[in-house]
């Protein structure tokens, strides 16, 4: 240690690559029980290798057979013949580790891990889901608008679009919003904003803008939701008042847990109002829920 | 449970067998033709493959003891005697030959027309047969040849019985329980029993669907009854006495091998899609798994997964503690069972237990 201090440390690597010996294998007992093992070796690129082992020896001991035991000292032969004792690294590796636990309904349960959330929840997302045009609000996909070269989109057509924006937007951006409000539509140019926001009653510069046009509808607001709560759960409850077109469950991006609050659109607002009264103070989860219309965003 | 990986061959592995007491497969260099069974201790494993030497291991640790030296071709086949002296293996080179397990000496080299697909030794050692390929205007047959289970003594050239199949060849065989019967499975997926001693045949039953070749036959411990793995998909369990199907496994696609585990009553199968067919076919998955089904039951209770190639062969460990199996990606892997494997019970098997307690007391 003493004399390595002394050296400039730029002179490490080459002094590194003149020494042809290696430092001898140390053996260090820890007082754990375990041992440490240091070993220096050369790479394929001569470098000098380090490595730092730390072993826990477990002696377990088995009573076999004295033909088996007599066959473990047998001598190698063949290609194995310079091999020394124990397993060659060659040859010999050890594997992943397993899990493999017999079960009768294993195929079942593999099924639901995979593929039933994934085709349940997009079944749920897709459930009142139509295609509609942003041309023409017809009911086929936008790129196939037979209009798609000659028209605009409603969104931009100016203020005629407004009440077509309120009624065709909340569908469309239903999947993004619960996808976790990561996806806010295409890109606008800030240029263009001020007619697609002049559109839409004074949204104004705002990104979401999108989103405060349904909300004032028929959207209400639960807060104070159990952590645990599922979107399907929310879906089941709120479906009793009349079609449910989106729930909107906040999550932590980390966790999955739900944050405490979530958005419901109804079809309808009178569901809506219907399920505002009755839901509002409504146990769920050993918490109470809070429900109310969702704030327009300012 | 970790899986031990072997790579003893360059080819594709053919067989693997244990000593009386099991072996565990090591990884071969190419493909795993057949991995070895495990002597009847399980405590070596033997594993051919389509290179040209035979490895030996230590089941426990994958250690390998050693490899023999000799063959001139693909080595299909290989077998360990009750006493685990000597293995016997039969290869593409057109010989079976003898070898001292412990030096790894070759001790005879019997020569046929054909190659040779696959040996047995009998219950006590005595007696080994052998099946040949069919192929250039020979027939293929099973022959039987004497067996003297001493290193130092002189083996007899002469064959004591030729069985030639003249319908379908056989593609694997084996002995029954005292030497009784020689069980065939052949290419056109049926199962033939012959007479021990006398080679006549008794009884041919079309086991598996028409022209679905037979790719393996195992035996339970007392060779009662054995296991066949076809190319129509299916395993089925079948007695030797009177070749009735007792227990069929529907898998989705083509096994290579079936092995009946001692301990629990389950049986593996090893397949998946042949590998000149993966390119060919569905880009989907290969299903290159161990699949697991409960004996009586019929029921599959697992699969396990980690070759990256069909399973060509699988072998259980005589003393029922692990299995080991070989892929045509070259590997042997050789498996120990966790916990979970012994405790895993149906219900009517724990009500039976409990039962069974209760009356005890």
């Amino acid at each position: 240690m003493a004399a390595q201090t002394k050296h400039d440390w730029a002179d490490d690597d080459d002094l590194d690559e003149i020494s042809t010996d290696l430092p001898p294998p140390q053996k260090i007992q820890n007082k754990d029980g375990t041992t440490t093992i240091i070993e220096y070796r050369f790479n394929d690129e001569g470098q000098k290798v380090k490595t730092t082992r730390r072993i826990r020896y477990i002696t377990h001991r088995e009573v076999v057979n004295p033909r088996v035991a007599e066959r473990k000292g047998w001598a190698k032969f063949g290609q194995s013949a310079k091999d020394g004792p124990g397993p060659a690294h060659d040859t010999t590796t050890v594997g992943e580790n397993i899990i493999f636990r017999p079960s009768t309904n294993w195929r079942k349960d593999a099924r639901d891990e995979s593929k039933d959330p994934n085709a349940q929840a997009m079944k749920d997302k897709l459930r009142d889901k139509k295609v509609k045009c942003r041309i023409c609000n017809g009911e086929h996909f936008t790129a196939r608008c037979p209009y798609k070269d000659t028209m605009a989109p409603i969104g931009e057509a100016g203020a005629g679009g407004s009440a077509d924006v309120a009624a065709g937007l909340p569908e469309e951006s239903a999947g993004a919003g619960a996808a976790g409000a990561g996806k806010k539509g295409s890109y606008v140019p800030p240029a263009l904003r001020g007619a697609g926001g002049a559109a839409g009653a004074g949204a104004g510069e705002r990104m979401g803008g999108k989103y405060g046009e349904r909300d004032d509808l028929a959207t209400l607001r639960v807060t104070n939701v159990s952590e645990m709560a599922e979107e399907n759960e929310l879906r089941d409850m709120f479906e009793r008042f009349g079609r449910v077109t989106r729930v909107f469950l906040a999550k932590d991006r980390d966790t999955g847990m739900a944050k405490g609050f979530a958005f419901i659109s109804f079809a309808d607002r009178g569901d809506a109002v219907k399920a505002c009264e009755k839901m509002d103070g409504f146990g769920f989860r050993h918490l109470i829920l809070r429900v109310e219309f969702a704030k327009k965003a300012q | 449970m970790r899986p031990i990986l072997l790579a003893g061959h360059e080819r594709a592995l053919t067989q693997i067998k244990l000593v009386p007491p099991p072996f565990l497969p090591f990884p071969q260099e190419g493909t795993v033709n057949f991995v070895g069974w495990y002597n009847r201790e399980g405590d070596l494993l033997f594993s051919t493959a389509k290179d040209q030497h035979i490895c030996a291991w230590f089941a426990h640790n994958g250690e390998r003891l050693g490899t023999y030296q000799g063959h001139q071709g693909a080595i299909w086949t290989v077998d360990v005697d009750p006493t685990s002296t000597i293995i016997a293996s039969g290869s593409a080179d057109n010989t079976i030959r003898l070898w001292e397990i412990k030096t790894g000496k070759l001790l005879k080299t019997w020569d046929f027309p054909t190659a040779v697909k696959r040996v047995e030794f009998n219950e006590d050692g005595t007696r080994l047969l052998g099946v040949t390929e069919k192929r250039m205007g020979h027939l293929g047959t099973i022959v039987v040849l004497d067996i003297k289970l001493d290193v130092n003594a002189e083996q007899s050239d002469e064959k004591v019985m030729t069985i030639v199949c003249d319908e379908s060849k056989a593609t694997v065989a084996g002995w029954s329980y005292l030497s009784k019967y020689i069980i065939a499975g052949h290419e056109d997926g049926s199962v033939s029993q012959y007479d021990g001693k006398t080679g006549d045949l008794y009884y041919n039953f079309p086991a598996h669907e028409l022209n679905q070749q037979i790719t393996d036959l195992q035996w339970n411990q007392d060779r009662t009854y054995f296991i066949t793995a076809s190319k129509d998909k299916t395993a089925k369990l079948i007695s030797a006495k009177d070749l009735e199907v007792m227990k069929t496994y529907p898998a989705d696609t083509p096994l290579n091998s079936a092995t009946i585990t001692p301990k629990k009553d389950f049986v593996i199968l090893g397949g998946g899609q042949a590998a000149m067919d993966v390119t060919t076919t569905s880009a989907r998955q290969g299903k290159f798994e161990a699949r697991f089904y409960h004996k009586i039951f019929e029921d599959e209770i697992g699969r396990v997964r980690g070759h990256f190639g069909p399973l060509n062969t699988v072998a259980a460990d005589p003393t029922g503690k692990g299995y080991a199996s070989g892929g045509e990606d070259g590997y042997v892997r050789v498996h120990q069972f966790d916990k979970g494997y012994f405790d895993f019970v149906y219900e009517v098997e724990r009500e039976r237990q409990n039962r069974l307690a209760a009356q005890g007391h």
